[in-house]
Formats: C-alpha cells, structure tokens, sequence
C-alpha cells in the first residue's frame, strides 16, 4: 500500500462521515466502508496477542470492535487516524485480556498461585537458561509439588476450549466449507522435501516460529541462542527454503 | 469409552507406567494428550519438555485417528524409564500406509520428540500402525 496516497483518500473518508448528520442512511454504508478498509490494522494488532493463547478469530472480533469504536469516535480535525485507532483497538485487546483471562472460574487461591508460579517460571528460566522442572519450581517459591502441579493444571485450562473445537479436527468437520489455504497446497508440497533437508536445529526452529507461532524472543530461549542469532537463522532459512521453491512461485 | 491401568513396576518418582485405551476418535485426543502431560510433569520435565510431549503425543494420535477402522481402539502405553518417557501408540488400520507418509505431521513428530519410530505389521484382515516416542528430561530435550 503506498501510504500516503491511501492515508490521504482515508481521511477524505472521515471528514464525509463526520460531515454527514446522524440518521443518514450513507452514514451506515460509508461506515461500513471503513471498516473493511481497515480491516487488516484490526486483523495485524489482534495477531501481536495471539501467542497468549487465545484463537486467532477471537482477537480478530475484540480488535474489530475497536476498529468499529475508532471509526465512530475519530475526529479527523483532531489528526491522524492510525494515531487514533491503534491505542483504541490495543485498549480493547486488553481490556479483553483483563476481564476475560480466565475462561473457567478458578479459586483465587489458585490464580494468585498462577501468578507467582508465572513469575518464578521467568526468573528460574533466566537462572538456568532452560526451562525450569516443577520440582524446581516447588523449591524456588516454597511451594509443595502438588501445588505446583495444581497451578500448571489450571494454568492449561485458562481458556476452554469451545466444544465445536473437535469439528476442526480432520475426522470431526461437519459443515463444508472451502479452505483459505486450499490455494497453499502446491507451495506447501513442494516446501516438504526442502523442509526435511534442514538441520534438527532449523527445523525446531520453523516449527516453533510457524506452527507455534512463537516469538523469536521465545525460541532463541528455548533453542539457547540470541534473539539476533534466531533473526539471523530464520532469514537464512527462509531465503533458502525459497530458493528451493523458485522465487516466482512463492505466494508471497 | 476409555479405560486406564497402571502397571506395577513404580518409577523412582512415583509414577509408573501406565495404558491408556480410548475410541479411536478425533474427540478423545485431547484426553490421551493431558495424560500425556500430566505424567511427563509428575516426572518433573521441564516446563517446555512438557509441552513437547503434549503436543507430540497430540500429534501422534491425531496422525493414527484418521487411519483407524471406524469404531476401533486406540492404545497409548506410556513406559517411564531413569530420564525417559517412551510412549507407544497403535491403531488397526485397513491401509499399510505408515505415518510417515504425512510428511508435515511427521516433520512436526521428529522435531518434538527426542526419537519416533514407525512401524506397520499386517493382521488378519488388516494393519496395525503403531508410533512409538521417546523423550527426555530437560537437558537431553534441550537440543
């Protein structure tokens, strides 16, 4: 997108919504229309909090309905709307982590434990530059291992899972419906030989990057390198993985 | 329809081995995938080694699910070794096909899990597929 050409037709948007009175029925389509033109802003700043767990298409929503709330509170007298809208829609996303973190009501006992045991898993993973074992975890806090156990257990269950989950599954769909990433199939077939010559260690990489969706922050402490090294060896890869497969037949 | 059985043979940590044998369903994953984790914890794995065998043992049943017979079984056995948690499962399946066909799913199996082995032997009237996994604590999973 060449910004300044589209911020500029974006604003000329605004300052016609803004112009038009309350009940105007090209209040609502022009309305509409911004919000589809903004989309992906929603759709990028929901994916920043994606790796807490949540689904991918529930941020989505909660981003979206600040992306709605921007558009109607934005002055476009007042500056510029990406300077508006991402703290309105990052407000939103957090409000959304603060009120909603835990899906399925836990003793508080237990989800002040969650915090501490949280805690100490950061400052033990610095100490030992590895994961800490719960043992480890019981000691440092003074906790018993049963409670350690306790609060790793509810810990998975922060968010439930939606009882239609299974119909994601290959056995499970139910509803027909066309794959978005039906159109990644010849890329991806082509990616699996090039995928099985890397190395253990740029495998483990690819996997946590683009199947866990993990921050390079995350894999260089779970492979225990820099994070500079992590930027370096993801690009290396990719720039090999896409040499294997022709440039021009990367879809991005 | 699940059933669970531990074996006598304790562990130095307390925990012993144990079967697990659950319908042959998408549905009862989840369930093989949090027994998984939880006996990986109670031998003190360390946090990311936990979900390493919670995501392959995941990986694995889904990979044998879509190969089973419908209505059929699927078994998990989980043996606890000094450092190590080897967890075998098997389906009966019509095809011969070995998992490691599905190259993505075996891709993710190999990178999980400190070794994976395959193997597919006939019977009567069909196959049964089975993987087996091994991983270890912490600093051997730190690869």
């Amino acid at each position: 997108m060449t910004e300044s050409h589209a911020t500029q037709r974006e604003d000329a948007r605004f300052d016609k919504l803004a112009r038009l009175p309350d009940g105007d029925p090209r209040r609502v389509a022009l309305r509409t229309e911004l919000v589809e033109a903004y989309m992906d802003l929603a759709r990028n700043l929901a994916r920043k909090f994606d790796r807490r767990g949540d689904q991918l298409e529930d941020l989505v929503q909660v981003a979206t309905i600040g992306l709605i709330k921007s558009i109607d509170r934005f002055e476009p007298a007042k500056g510029n709307f990406y300077g508006f809208a991402i703290p309105t829609i990052m407000g939103e996303l957090r409000r959304h982590f603060r009120d909603t973190g835990w899906a399925v009501r836990v003793p508080r006992q237990l989800k002040e434990l969650h915090v501490t045991v949280a805690a100490g898993r950061a400052e033990l993973t610095q100490q030992l530059g590895r994961a800490p074992k719960p043992s480890e975890l019981a000691d440092h806090l003074g906790l018993t291992r049963e409670q350690v156990y306790e609060t790793l257990m509810a810990g998975a269950s922060k968010e439930g899972s939606s009882l239609d989950a299974r119909l994601a599954e290959p056995n499970g769909d139910r509803f027909g419906y066309e794959d978005d990433e039906l159109n990644q199939v010849d890329n991806r077939r082509a990616l699996q030989p090039l995928l099985a010559e890397l190395t253990e260690r740029e495998q483990k990489i690819i996997l946590l990057r683009f199947v866990r969706g993990m921050s390079q922050a995350d894999i260089a402490r779970r492979v225990g390198v820099s994070q500079m090294q992590v930027s370096r060896l993801l690009t290396k890869i990719l720039e090999r993985l896409r040499a294997g497969l022709g440039e021009d037949s990367m879809v991005r | 329809m699940s059933e669970v059985e531990t074996n006598a043979a304790a562990h130095a940590s307390g925990v012993r081995g144990a079967d697990v044998r659950v319908s042959a369903d998408a549905e009862q994953v989840p369930l093989i995938r949090s027994f998984a984790a939880d006996i990986a914890m109670r031998l003190d794995f360390d946090l990311d080694a936990i979900e390493d065998v919670r995501m392959a043992v995941d990986e694995a049943c889904s990979l044998l699910v879509r190969a089973a017979v419908p209505d059929s079984s699927l078994f998990c056995a989980f043996e606890l070794l000094e450092d190590t948690l080897r967890v075998r499962v098997h389906v009966d399946a019509k095809s011969p096909m070995p998992p490691s066909a599905d190259r993505m799913s075996w891709q993710i199996l190999t990178a999980l899990a400190s070794s994976v082995t395959e193997n597919v032997e006939a019977t009567g009237d069909g196959h049964r597929v089975s993987i087996e996994l091994v991983t270890r604590t912490g600093e051997a999973a730190a690869r």
